[in-house]
Parts: structure tokens; sequence; C-alpha cells
């Protein structure tokens, strides 16, 4: 029988994941008027889904999922569309960019993946507003000023992804995933 | 490819993508056509401001640098909601005499699709505190003292057009 790509606990696990993202994103709310904060929660959360489902494509599923969960309650304020493009754009930029520089453990490697995922959610936000002529311009802090908020904000998830994981090997939690697996 | 050659180029690659957002959008800025109403330019990013349905401006970013910083905490959450007066940013555009103590200043938010209607007196009195803030998103909201605003439901969130109107 072939093997499937990603065994079901795999799944199970991505899918709690990508839920944990939905959650954080409306119960964990900083007081920072800065575009992008919210990427310190999520970043963190798609990194951690990396290391532990160690496959292409796992942060991709962590995205799709969430953007659906978020899409069916309603979350983003542009539309439904918006916020599953933006949610999955997240897990396929971290994807894209683990797939050149491999291991999410490595904490310069988990910044920078953090920070590729989150500037593509702000590449959709931006794309749509550049093509659909969506109001992205009302950023009223300004575009430069805003691609800087994702790019910190994105790092500073990534690295704690990053810090997550390795306190995650400390504890033996891989050593049990490789038996579940 | 060694990591830290990927490192490199991942760097490189962002960097790249950064300069091309960037250039995109002065490229855009540069393109953009002036808008119909006389010598009144709305670059992205800018909220215009109607006077009886003809733009007469456009305020953006740098025009909040200029202005002073007010606050008040709001009585539903007891937060402090800090932000400009929709008075000053009006001035930035307009002189006060053209404006009439019961003209109607609309403030709304195409996305939300929420608006507020105020008259210029009540805008003007600085006791109402009507101000836009940054949402968390950095977008603008605006909020008041007034008691027609002074819920969260009422406030109007990712405002993006100011419209004046003379009886």
């Amino acid at each position: 029988m072939k093997e499937r790509y990603f065994s079901t606990f795999q799944l199970i696990l991505l899918a709690l994941l990508a839920a944990l993202i939905v959650v954080a994103k409306i119960a964990l709310r900083l007081p920072l008027r800065i575009p992008g904060h919210s990427g310190v929660f999520w970043m963190g959360i798609i990194i951690v889904a990396a290391g532990l489902v160690p496959k292409p494509g796992a942060t991709s599923v962590v995205g799709l999922t969430s953007g659906m969960i978020a899409a069916f309650l309603g979350m983003g304020n542009l539309g439904a569309i918006n916020t599953l493009l933006s949610y999955t754009m997240v897990g396929v930029g971290a994807d894209l960019a683990l797939l050149l520089l491999r291991n999410p453990e490595n904490l310069v490697v988990a910044a920078l993946a953090g920070t590729f995922g989150h500037m593509s959610k702000f590449l959709v936000k931006w794309a749509l507003g550049v093509l659909l002529g969506a109001p992205v311009g009302l950023v009223a802090l300004g575009l430069a000023w805003t691609l800087v908020g994702y790019i910190i904000f994105g790092a500073l998830g990534g690295l704690l992804g990053g810090l997550t994981l390795a306190a995650l090997r400390r504890a033996g939690f891989f050593a049990y995933l490789a038996e579940k697996r | 490819m060694s990591q830290r050659a990927r490192i490199l180029v991942a760097i490189v690659m962002l960097v790249a993508l950064l300069g091309a957002v960037l250039g995109i959008e002065a490229l855009r800025r540069l393109m953009n056509p002036a808008s119909p109403s006389g010598d009144v330019t709305l670059s992205p990013g800018d909220s215009p401001i109607y006077l009886d349905e003809q733009l007469v401006a456009g305020f953006g970013p740098a025009d909040l640098d200029q202005l002073e910083t007010v606050s008040f905490v709001d009585a539903e959450k007891g937060k402090l909601q800090q932000g400009w007066l929709l008075y000053d940013v009006l001035l930035l555009h307009m002189e006060a005499d053209v404006l009439m103590p019961e003209w109607s200043i609309v403030v709304s938010s195409s996305t939300e699709g929420t608006s507020a209607q105020l008259t210029w007196a009540e805008v003007k009195n600085e006791a109402n505190m009507v101000m836009l803030t940054l949402t968390n998103r950095g977008t603008l909201k605006l909020v008041s003292l007034l008691e027609v605003m002074d819920t969260r439901d009422e406030w109007v969130v990712d405002a993006d057009k100011i419209e004046i109107f003379s009886p």
C-alpha cells in the first residue's frame, strides 16, 4: 500500500496548530498600534509546525487550514477571500523559505522563515490592494513602516518558534514524536 | 550550498522583495493621475476629504506627523485612546472660517460600511474629543466622547473618507 505523504497523526498535529493560530489571533492581543504585530504569535506557531512535521508542505497545510477556519469565523476586515489567501500564504511563504533554508531549529533560519511567511501575508494584502483597489492604502502609518512592522514581527515570531523547537527537543518531545510516527 | 550561503541568498531575496514592493509603490505614486478636482492629488494611502462632493484635499501619514496628539480614556472599557483631533486634521487643509457650525461632517469606512455624521460645531468643540486614532492594525478609527459615539459599535473603524456638507 502506498504510504501517505502526511500520516494521520501529523495531519492532526498540523490541524491543531492551525486552530491554535486562529485562537492566538482572537485571544492574544498586544496593545501595540503597529501593523503586523500579531505575527509574533502566528509565525512562532508556523515555525513550530515546520519543526514538528519536517516535510515540505507542512506549513502550507497549517496556513490553508487556519485560513479556512478564520474565513468561516468571519475574521479579517477585507472579506473571506482575503482572509483565506493571507493565512494560506503565511504557510506557503514559510514553506518556500524553508525549502531553501532547511532546518527551522537554526534560529537565523527560523527568523528568516518567519520573515518570509509574514511578508507573504503582507504581499497578499498589498497585491489585492493594487489589483482590486481594496483599501490597503488606508494603513495610516505608511507602506514602508508597515513593511518594517511585518518584517520585525515576522522575524521575532520565527525566533520564538525556533526557541520553542529547541525547548521541545530538550524536553524530549521529538523522541516522543518519533515513536508516534 | 552551505547553510551560510543559503541564508545569504534568502537575505538577498528578502531585500529584492522589499525593493520590488517599494519600487512598485513609488511608481504607482508617480503614475497616479491627479484627481479630477483642481490640483488636488491623492497618493495611495491618502484619505480623501470632500466638500459638497468635490474633492478638496487628501490627508496621509505625513499630515498626521505634523499634528499634536490628544487622548482620553473611553468610558466603555477604560482604555486610553490617543490620536489626532479631526478638527486639526481638517484645518490642515482648509480655513476654519470656511466651515459653519451647522455643517455636517461625515466620516466613513469603505471596508466596514459604517459612518458617523457630526456637525462642525461638535467637531470643533475640543471637549468632545472627536479624533482619529490608530487601530491595532495601523488603520484609522474615529472615536469621541460624544454620546452618539461613546461605545465601540458606534466608532468608525478603518475610516478612510471625510465628507463635509453645507446645508
